[in-house]
């Protein structure tokens, strides 16, 4: 690996990329977005103390949506566009090797990723302006969308060498990107719902004067609304039915770029224990799944009322396990595994061409 | 002298059904420009490709400057330069950054590449469109460009897959000075193409690829001394008044001699015996202005070689 050739094909890319008009006009459009967004954030939270926090959450989310959106088209043809442009084959019979390519082609494709990122800075800065925003949520939302970008930079670089046709590999490029951030929701939704446990209610209600509408009362007492000592009570009844299982596939969200976004990301509470941003809302719901639903439910009108009480978001994310860093070694891992491949199909002297490509 | 650039042992490459190169031999000689000539389709490209260390032969073995490119391709790529026949170019980039950015490809420093893409603008005549990006430039000029991509790393063995196709005239001329100079300094140059008046003018040896396979140095030998047409021409008369003295001096049967526009065709079967007509011609007094092959020795060779294919 030379640094000096990575870096030149990775300028080459840029290069390329910076004298093309229609790259200015995504950029401008991203931001006119980014403005619209942050704008209606404003009016959204105006009433949420310390709308900051909900406000720059909410575009660090648009942010990676549209790099999600854009990204596939900007990366998805690198390698076999070059081909077609016959580009390609010039450079392999230089001395730089495959490893070179690839890696400079990932190299320019992140960093025209991360354009949009630095775009989205100024939206972030006047978002902060709402208060509430914290060091460390900064630190590590950013640096999860950084790396997020680098992946689906890297993915569609992979596809690129592996797929001969550009159409092809932009087009399997919104699909593995899609598999992730769609995909493992449609997955987590209809695997949990199919798997199910039988869950039993088991509720007794007082009795009733059919005349009067009031409450039977033991004998000795003239009225006992709201007194469930004093009342005559019915029968235990119980009812069953199946409830979906999401506990034993949260696992499924991990992978997700905007789940590992949240579940990175660390939460600020507020004083009733909700959170403050929109990473921790989603941190909230993902982890929620983690816990095993009441199986045993037991409703009892002659009982002493018992306040039940759901946990709030700091309780639920306490008790339960973080996932992002399993998530994220996923989609590395599944980055690697593709530009493996890519190098696989890109490495000369080629021993076999994809079927109608020419190498030259 | 004779120490060869380039060695192809029975080379083999298949794509799938289709037999590219189906039986390739052949030496190029360093200091020499070597045709290589074929038909469309007889597999000059991908014989190229894989003298270039991007395609791997499914047999045989290819060395360039004595290395071999399938176990050593970096070390063939530092000795070799390509230019294909497809005009791939950078679209955004100037000439210049063309070349510098390829130098850089090739382990030259910056001042070092920004040199040599000065000085090799100069040599294929680009200075005046160094910095013009490359979607400007007509067909022959990114042909030159090509050449100079090939050229930056100052390479020993060069391949040229159709340099001369989309050149002017002029550009045609300086290329095959070019080519001259460079094999003149010791380097081994291939070059293909179809067009054989072309590669007449610059080659010192050929090899001839047919079907994907090399034809054999005997065929070539008898096919390129069997007899040929050559072209007569007098300066007092046109060709239809000339005919019939011709075929008096030379003793012929006046209807056996075919006209072309001003000329007479006339067959001999050897160069000998050309040699002994024109002489005859000059002691029957007939003033010969013009005497000379109608075809070039490759195409003679060529289009007999390609008849005895079919």
């Amino acid at each position: 690996m030379n640094l000096a050739r990575l870096w030149t094909i990775a300028r080459l890319e840029l290069v390329q990329r910076m004298r093309t008009v229609s790259w200015f006009v995504l950029l401008g459009i991203f931001a006119t977005l980014l403005a619209g967004v942050t704008l209606l954030s404003f009016f959204a939270f105006q009433r949420t103390e310390q709308s900051g926090a909900a406000i720059y959450s909410t575009v660090v989310y648009i942010t990676l949506l549209l790099v999600i959106l854009v990204s596939p088209t900007l990366s998805g043809n690198s390698i076999n566009g070059d081909r077609d442009a016959a580009t390609l084959a010039p450079v392999q019979v230089t001395l730089v090797t495959t490893g070179e390519i690839l890696l400079g082609k990932f190299l320019a494709a992140w960093i025209t990723g991360l354009a949009f990122a630095v775009v989205a800075v100024p939206f972030l800065v006047i978002a902060s302006f709402g208060g509430g925003v914290q060091a460390a949520t900064v630190l590590v939302s950013l640096a999860i969308l950084v790396l997020e970008t680098g992946i689906i930079a890297a993915i569609g670089i992979a596809m690129s060498g592996i797929l001969p046709r550009p159409l092809f590999s932009v087009a399997a490029t919104y699909l593995v990107v899609a598999a992730l951030a769609i995909g493992s929701v449609i997955g987590f939704g209809l695997v949990g719902a199919s798997i199910t446990s039988e869950a039993t209610n088991s509720y007794r209600t007082a009795v009733y004067d059919d005349t009067t509408g009031e409450p039977e009362c033991k004998a000795g007492a003239e009225n006992c609304w709201n007194d469930p000592e004093e009342m005559v009570c019915g029968e235990w009844q119980v009812d069953t039915w199946h409830v979906p299982r999401f506990d034993y596939v949260w696992w499924m969200l991990a992978a997700n770029p905007f789940v590992i976004l949240a579940d990175a990301t660390p939460t600020q509470f507020d004083r009733q224990g909700n959170a403050v941003d929109a990473f921790g809302a989603l941190k909230f719901g993902v982890r929620s799944a983690q816990l095993p639903p009441e199986l045993e439910q037991r409703w009892d009108e002659c009982a002493p009322y018992e306040e039940q009480l759901f946990p709030n978001a700091r309780e639920v994310i306490g008790k339960t396990v973080p996932s992002w860093f399993v998530g994220l070694g996923v989609q590395i891992a599944l980055a690697a595994a593709l530009l493996w491949w890519a190098w696989a199909r890109t490495r000369t002297p080629a021993r076999q061409l994809p079927p109608g490509t020419r190498i030259a | 002298m004779s120490t060869p650039g380039i060695v192809a042992r029975g080379v083999k490459r298949s794509f799938g059904n289709v037999h590219a190169v189906r039986d390739v031999t052949l030496e190029a000689r360093e200091g020499a420009v070597t045709g290589l000539v074929g038909p469309n389709g007889s597999g000059k490209t991908t014989l190229l490709l894989m003298l270039a260390s991007l395609l791997q032969p499914d047999e045989g073995e290819v060395r360039i400057g004595g290395i071999d490119p399938i176990a050593d391709p970096a070390g063939a790529r530092g000795v070799l330069g390509w230019m294909p026949d497809a005009l791939g170019a950078w679209q955004t980039l100037t000439a210049r950054e063309t070349i510098v950015t390829t130098g850089r490809l090739y382990d030259l420093d910056k001042e070092r590449a920004a040199a040599r893409a000065a000085e090799l603008l100069s040599i294929v005549g680009l200075e005046d469109l160094a910095d013009a990006p490359a979607r400007v430039l007509s067909r022959g000029q990114k042909q030159r460009l090509g050449l100079a991509r090939a050229l930056v790393h100052d390479p020993q063995v060069l391949l040229l897959d159709e340099p001369a196709s989309g050149l002017d005239p002029q550009a045609r001329i300086d290329l095959r000075l070019l080519l001259r100079r460079l094999a003149a300094e010791g380097r081994t140059i291939l070059i293909s193409s179809h067009i054989l008046s072309e590669l007449e003018e610059v080659v010192d040896d050929a090899v001839f690829l047919i079907a994907g396979e090399t034809v054999s140095a005997e065929r070539v030998a008898a096919a390129a001394s069997r007899g040929r047409m050559w072209r007569l021409r007098l300066a007092d008369r046109d060709a239809t008044a000339a005919a019939l003295p011709v075929a008096q001096a030379l003793g012929w049967d006046v209807n056996h001699i075919p006209i072309e526009r001003r000329d007479l065709l006339l067959h001999f079967a050897t160069d000998t015996d050309a040699a002994a007509g024109i002489a005859a011609l000059v002691r029957a007094g007939l003033p010969v202005a013009e005497f000379s092959a109608a075809t070039g020795l490759l195409e003679h060779t060529f289009l007999d070689l390609e008849g005895g294919a079919r």
